[in-house]
């Protein structure tokens, strides 16, 4: 063969290569999914671990197929995570980015004082032609701060509602410890989601469940020094010890808790956002016993793979992060519900039907049930009481669980977490 | 009467805390304050290095299982290493008439440290080795930390050697020569480079004694900790006196001291501004500070 015909050979080999790639992309469409949420500054637990779950959902779903499109076609989920630093201006950026691309949905942010201005520049209504808001579904995962999701019709979220969680926890102690009577909080006073749950939920819910706030005491996000603070706590003498703060403050206290020998009577309860790692890396010994309101364990076999699958890509699973898993469950079936197309041309019409579609939803399957959605977009998710036991989280006591019990007349037994 | 002497009794236990919290702010204070008094100086990035090389010794704590006075050993050592790393990179080569220039490498290299420290520990917050763990000194109502008494005495101590060091030492006697009269210096044969490294490797040790003591006190290292320290080591230093040693440890324990007093007072939203006020009211009206020479 000369070279005029290896050349020819050649030309034709790569036009059929080609054209077979072209006839596979046209079988299996690209579903451009964005992740975004801290992936740098001191919260970037929360980003590494939600990409984790991001990207071992959406490759579990690929592996087993894909998804079938409106047009009988089959899309495979493509993700792209942005690291907003848990800053408003970065997020805000990355989303008018994302919603002038060809990506179909965001989930995240992972930090509430993202979420809340990100919302904002979203159209506040469907439909309304003078609002010149960006029309782009936004699926909420990590941001816990109460009420997000009413800003925006295009904002979605699914998220343990924490008024829920505390509201019943506070019940459960008051029934359990009749003779209980006083609460003392501790409140990061500049982090907008500690301030939030220490006066919005936890103090509301405490007093609803008739116990007396004896006092307050308040610290901020970098402080080391609680000195002044626990002798408040110590003085106040309190049967119930709530703490609304990140681990790093969180452990503070509680190791100048042991150093001036402050132990709450009958419980201490922290912030949903300790239930984690953190905290236990921090101060195992001094979070012995510690009460935390979570909608994730793994109590389940589905959960506990969740739990494997994330540390196989290099996260944890937590009630943050795990939720990432259950959207992008979401996102599937909603695709395939409102058969969208996933075409290039299709983009503006595929997120309306994504928008649409959510908004219809419910309820969903979630990691540890099933999962209610409200009017205003936001989700009620089951949830269990952890404690901090021998450098684990354990579950304490599990609500559904117990109450399933009650009607059979059995008594419920406390379910142990695997080490982590 | 008996709430009254309660009160009285409070603000005191207070303030002794603060007083004793203040020790770590000194420990910071001079190693800034150090440099100034060398090279004229501001180094932004002395706070994220002493944590930086705070942040190496967990190796030995956590890989090794060290005993504390060897991870503290291992701090003090990398914390040195980083010193000179900062005067390579941020100072030797940039002409000493472009301060601003120094000062901006500084601040660059500030937020690279962080954000290696960030990225290598994911941001979570480790357990320090803690020294005295819940050891406290009661006397009648009042009560004490003994792991902060023991800062307070390194403090201290960590002075008495650094002026040892500075009146008593050859290498003192170069130092003092090339804070006064660097071509003096090196018309004498003295070589200044070589006299600004060992500064800021000195000033490295302190930082990684200073690092170690506070992730002690606390029993955790977070980046966290990286704002608290490097603005509170540069209030100290402009409060204490540009440059003077026993003024940054002075300076440290009074705003530990009136941070606690503001907070007792006016709780803990209201307590730095007045902090920052008193910087304020230093700059200008008593710009050399407490203890600071006029020229300073």
């Amino acid at each position: 063969m000369n070279r005029k015909t290896w050349i020819a050979v050649m030309a034709v080999a790569s036009m059929l290569a080609l054209g077979l790639a072209d006839a596979a992309t046209a079988a299996e469409r690209i579903i451009k999914i964005a992740g975004f949420g801290a992936k740098s500054g001191v919260v970037r637990s929360f980003g590494v671990n939600a990409e984790a779950v991001l990207r071992a959902a959406t490759d579990d779903i690929n592996n087993s197929g894909g998804v079938r499109l409106g047009d009988g076609s089959i899309g495979k989920f493509q993700v792209d995570f942005f690291d907003t630093r848990c800053n408003a201006e970065e997020g805000i950026s990355i989303v008018r980015r994302l919603a002038s691309a060809d990506y179909l949905i965001a989930v995240g942010p992972t930090c509430s004082n993202v979420a809340e201005p990100v919302f904002g520049i979203l159209q506040a209504k469907v439909g309304d032609s003078s609002d010149t808001g960006l029309q782009f579904p936004i699926f909420t995962d990590g941001a816990i701060k109460g009420g997000l999701a009413k800003i925006s019709e295009w904002s979605f979220r699914n998220v343990p509602s924490e008024d829920a969680m505390y509201k019943a926890l506070f019940v459960w102690l008051a029934e359990k410890h009749p003779d209980a009577k006083t609460v003392f909080g501790g409140v990061e006073e500049d982090f907008a989601h500690s301030r939030f749950t220490w006066y919005s939920v936890m103090k509301e819910r405490s007093v609803q469940a008739k116990f007396e706030v004896v006092g307050e005491a308040k610290w901020l996000l970098n402080d080391t020094n609680f000195t002044t603070q626990v002798r408040e706590m110590k003085k106040a003498n309190a049967d119930i010890v709530s703490i609304s703060s990140h681990p790093f403050t969180t452990c503070g206290v509680l190791k100048e808790m042991a150093r001036q020998r402050v132990k709450p009577r009958v419980a201490l309860v922290g912030l949903t956002s300790s239930s984690s790692m953190e905290t236990l890396n921090g101060c195992a010994a001094q979070a012995e016993g510690i009460i935390i309101p979570t909608s994730f364990a793994p109590t389940n076999a589905k959960a506990q793979r969740v739990a494997e699958l994330t540390a196989k890509y290099g996260g944890s699973a937590d009630l943050h992060s795990t939720a990432a898993w259950e959207n992008v469950e979401i996102i599937r079936d909603v695709i395939v519900a409102e058969k969208v197309m996933a075409k290039p041309e299709t983009v503006q019409q595929d997120r309306r039907r994504m928008r649409d579609g959510l908004a219809k939803l419910k309820s969903t399957a979630g990691l540890m049930g099933t999962i209610a959605r409200t009017e205003d977009r936001e989700a009620v998710k089951p949830f269990v009481y952890a404690t901090a036991k021998e450098g684990a989280w354990v579950v304490l006591y599990d609500p559904a669980k117990a109450s399933a019990l009650r009607t059979t007349g059995e008594t419920p037994a406390l379910a142990f977490l695997p080490q982590r | 009467m008996a709430d009254f002497w309660l009160e009285v009794a409070d603000i005191t236990q207070s303030a002794m805390d603060g007083l004793l919290y203040g020790s770590t702010y000194a420990l910071i204070g001079i190693g800034f304050t150090l440099i100034f008094g060398v090279m004229r100086k501001v180094n932004i990035a002395f706070g994220a290095a002493s944590l930086a090389g705070t942040y190496a010794s967990l190796v030995a704590f956590q890989v090794l299982h060290a005993p504390a006075i060897v991870v503290f050993a291992v701090s003090v050592i990398a914390s040195g290493v980083l010193g000179y790393v900062v005067y390579l990179t941020c100072f030797r080569f940039i002409a000493a008439s472009n301060e601003l220039g120094s000062l901006l490498a500084t601040i660059g290299m500030l937020l690279f440290l962080d954000e290696v420290t960030v990225v290598s520990t994911q941001g979570m917050p480790m357990p320090y080795p803690v020294l005295f763990s819940d050891t406290m000194l009661f006397f009648g109502p009042f009560s004490l930390r003994s792991d902060l008494l023991l800062v307070f005495v390194a403090s201290v101590v960590c002075t008495g050697i650094l002026l040892a060091v500075i009146y008593r030492t050859r290498l003192g006697l170069a130092t003092r020569v090339v804070s006064q009269q660097p071509v003096a210096a090196l018309l004498c044969g003295i070589s200044v480079p070589r006299t600004n490294a060992t500064t800021f490797v000195l000033s490295g040790f302190l930082g990684g004694v200073a690092g170690s003591f506070i992730a002690s006190s606390v029993g955790l290292l977070s980046p966290l900790l990286l704002i608290p320290v490097t603005l509170k080591g540069l209030v100290v230093t402009v409060i204490g006196g540009l440059g003077s040693i026993p003024g940054a440890i002075v300076a440290g324990l009074l705003v530990g001291l009136l941070e606690n007093v503001f907070l007792y007072f006016r709780g803990v939203t209201e307590r730095d501004i007045y902090v920052m006020l008193l910087l304020f009211i230093f700059l200008a009206v008593r710009p050399r500070g407490l203890l600071g020479r006029l020229h300073a």
